[in-house]
């Protein structure tokens, strides 16, 4: 369906009950403005292989507005095993759309950069991680504090294949994730994570779907935030897992960590489970920076404002710990680590 | 310092302290100096932590009567990160366990906030591997997370390596001998004897495994909350022996 067809959705529905579609579209909702491409570029040096846009219709008002919208339209097809991929995503304009697809046939690194200044952002990602073969993604959004930013992503994990999928959420004031991955085969597995940092008035928006198909899959997903300011922090889960996908293991882990009185954090983790042999899990936890860690940091000579700065650090960073893959995990602690020392000299 | 003179680097003067209106402390005296190993020994709950703990600024624990001196100046305006950087250390009977925060990247900011002279790069791994051999740790300790998942003896052990590495004036150690095997015992008894030449040193411990290891100058029996006998390093032998019953009447 185009998006001019559809409906908007309800305050009611799930996904939208936190960030109505109105709040995420860069102009009046009737309107699908003219966008400019987001360029991606691979490992610095040359843009990516672009591809006309898909005619598939999308159910989804988000994704149906980004096929609308237009904007760049790339593919990355990784056949065999090489070094770490960094793929430099760069927004400019008023506002900028962009759409890639990976094709995952050999096991590897990619690491998205997303950075610019539009007032508005939309990345429209899918992915299929091909038969036994292992997906390291990490995805670091580190656009201007004043840019909104919508996200979508669509992953089908085929059989026995691994994706390991890490997002820092640091930059936009008002984000929108839409994040949904299909365990498609006997033996696949996702390990998931994602690290905000809300900081001033910045309203971040995280939804993550996996859905279990077959039996004997695996998922692992494991959301923090830290709320300071005004922020307001929202993660939901939805889990599925379907009929007959027995000897299924999920889990969801969501925690929030609150630095101010002001700041505000959701965590909805939501399983559906239709098969009867499996084991499904999910926790959530909001709480402020624990006392005891504080005085142990500050009786080993860290000021306040250090302990504090070091927990939150530590507490972000403790969201990668169920991604196994070193590069990945030590990309995203640096560019976490920069991001908070830039945040604590301000 | 002239010779013979004593150096003075922790003095409590009847001290009494609560905890949500609940009092522990109930006038406590006690005068370490540079150089001198003091054990303190009692019943749980006789307020032995409580003593360290409030010794190092615990926020909970309140102070009602009585001050406290650190080289003669008084402790109550030092916020706990000062206190620190003064030379105070205390190794925690339980440490807190902080998940993310890698132990080598917590070695390195502590140390860089409490020394004078921070060794750098080249210098301060060298340290570092030296005080690691010395209490036969691994170096995979470096990039795990403080205490998160860490057996008893390990977070011992993480506690002693952070008091070589911080060189302390004043060790306040809160049983630390809990939780340790006959040979770690050995090795962080080795680390403590280095640290404790020159420093005032405070054992908090139930046993006198420790104190074979560790030669206290002073023991001192405390009981509901006040030290009812001090005495020298036969103290601890008697205490184990016989327990506190005979000193409840003192008490």
């Amino acid at each position: 369906m185009n998006y001019q067809q559809m409906a908007i959705p309800p305050r009611s529905e799930h996904l939208w009950r936190y960030t109505p579609w109105p709040r995420i579209h860069p102009s009046s909702v009737a309107d699908v403005p003219d966008a400019d491409d987001v360029i991606f570029t691979l490992n610095g040096a040359h843009n990516l292989e672009t591809i006309p846009h898909s005619k598939d219709s999308h159910d989804d008002i988000a994704r149906a507005f980004l096929q609308s919208a237009g904007g760049s339209c790339n593919r990355l097809v990784i056949t065999e095993s090489s070094e770490p991929i960094h793929i430099d995503a760069r927004a400019s304009g008023h506002i900028a759309v962009g759409h890639l697809h990976l094709d995952v046939k050999a096991s590897g690194i990619v690491i998205i950069h997303l950075s610019g200044e539009p007032e508005w952002v939309g990345i429209h990602l899918t992915g299929k991680v091909h038969p036994n073969t292992q997906l390291s993604f990490g995805f670091i959004n580190e656009l201007d504090s004043n840019t909104k930013f919508l996200r979508c992503e669509d992953w089908t994990v085929e059989r026995d294949a691994e994706l390991e999928h890490a997002t820092l959420s640091i930059g936009g004031f008002r984000c929108k994730s839409d994040l949904r991955s299909t365990l498609n085969g006997t033996g696949s597995t996702i390990r998931q994570s994602v690290t905000v940092n809300a900081v001033g008035s910045r309203h971040d928006d995280e939804h993550v779907e996996i859905h279990h198909l077959h039996g004997h899959t695996n998922s692992d997903l494991v959301m923090n935030s830290a709320c300071s300011g005004n922020s307001h922090f929202i993660g939901t889960g939805l889990l599925t897992i379907a009929e007959g996908a027995n000897k299924s293991d999920a889990s969801q882990v969501f925690r929030n960590l609150l630095l101010s009185e002001k700041a505000r954090a959701e965590a909805i983790p939501e399983l559906e489970v239709l098969a009867d042999d499996v084991s499904a899990a999910h926790g959530a936890a909001s709480a402020p920076v624990d006392l005891n860690q504080m005085h142990y940091l500050m009786s080993r000579g860290l000021n306040p404002d250090e302990s504090k700065a070091l927990i939150v650090n530590g507490f972000l960073l403790n969201a990668f710990s169920n991604i196994s893959n070193k590069y990945l995990t030590e990309e995203m602690r640096t560019r976490l680590t920069v991001h908070l020392e830039c945040e604590l000299k301000r | 310092m002239g010779e013979g003179m004593v150096d003075e680097i922790l003095r409590v003067e009847n001290l009494h302290v609560q905890v949500e209106g609940t009092p522990i402390l109930k006038g406590v005296n006690l005068t370490i100096n540079r150089g001198e190993i003091h054990a303190v020994m009692g019943r749980n709950g006789a307020g032995k932590s409580t003593l360290a703990n409030v010794v190092m600024g615990h926020p909970a624990y309140e102070i009602t009567e009585g001050r406290i001196f650190y080289q003669g100046q008084p402790l109550e305006e030092l916020e706990v990160f000062e206190r620190a950087r003064a030379g105070m250390f205390l190794s925690f009977q339980y440490p807190a366990s902080i998940p993310g925060v890698q132990v080598g990247t917590f070695l390195k900011k502590s140390v860089a906030s409490v020394r004078e002279e921070p060794p750098k790069g080249r210098a301060f791994r060298k340290e570092l591997t030296a005080a690691m051999e010395q209490l036969s740790m691994d170096k995979s300790f470096l990039s795990r997370y403080v205490n998160d998942g860490f057996s008893g003896g390990e977070k011992k052990r993480l506690e002693i390596l952070q008091m070589l590495l911080l060189q302390p004036h004043l060790a306040l150690l809160d049983e630390t001998d809990s939780g340790l095997d006959i040979d770690a015992l050995r090795i962080v008894a080795q680390g403590i004897n280095e640290v404790a030449v020159n420093s005032g040193c405070l054992i908090i411990t139930h046993y006198q495994r420790l104190l074979d290891l560790v030669k206290p100058d002073f023991v001192h029996a405390m009981i509901d909350g006040v030290i009812v006998k001090t005495g020298g390093p036969e103290l601890a032998l008697r205490l184990e022996d016989k327990g506190y019953e005979w000193l409840d009447v003192a008490a």
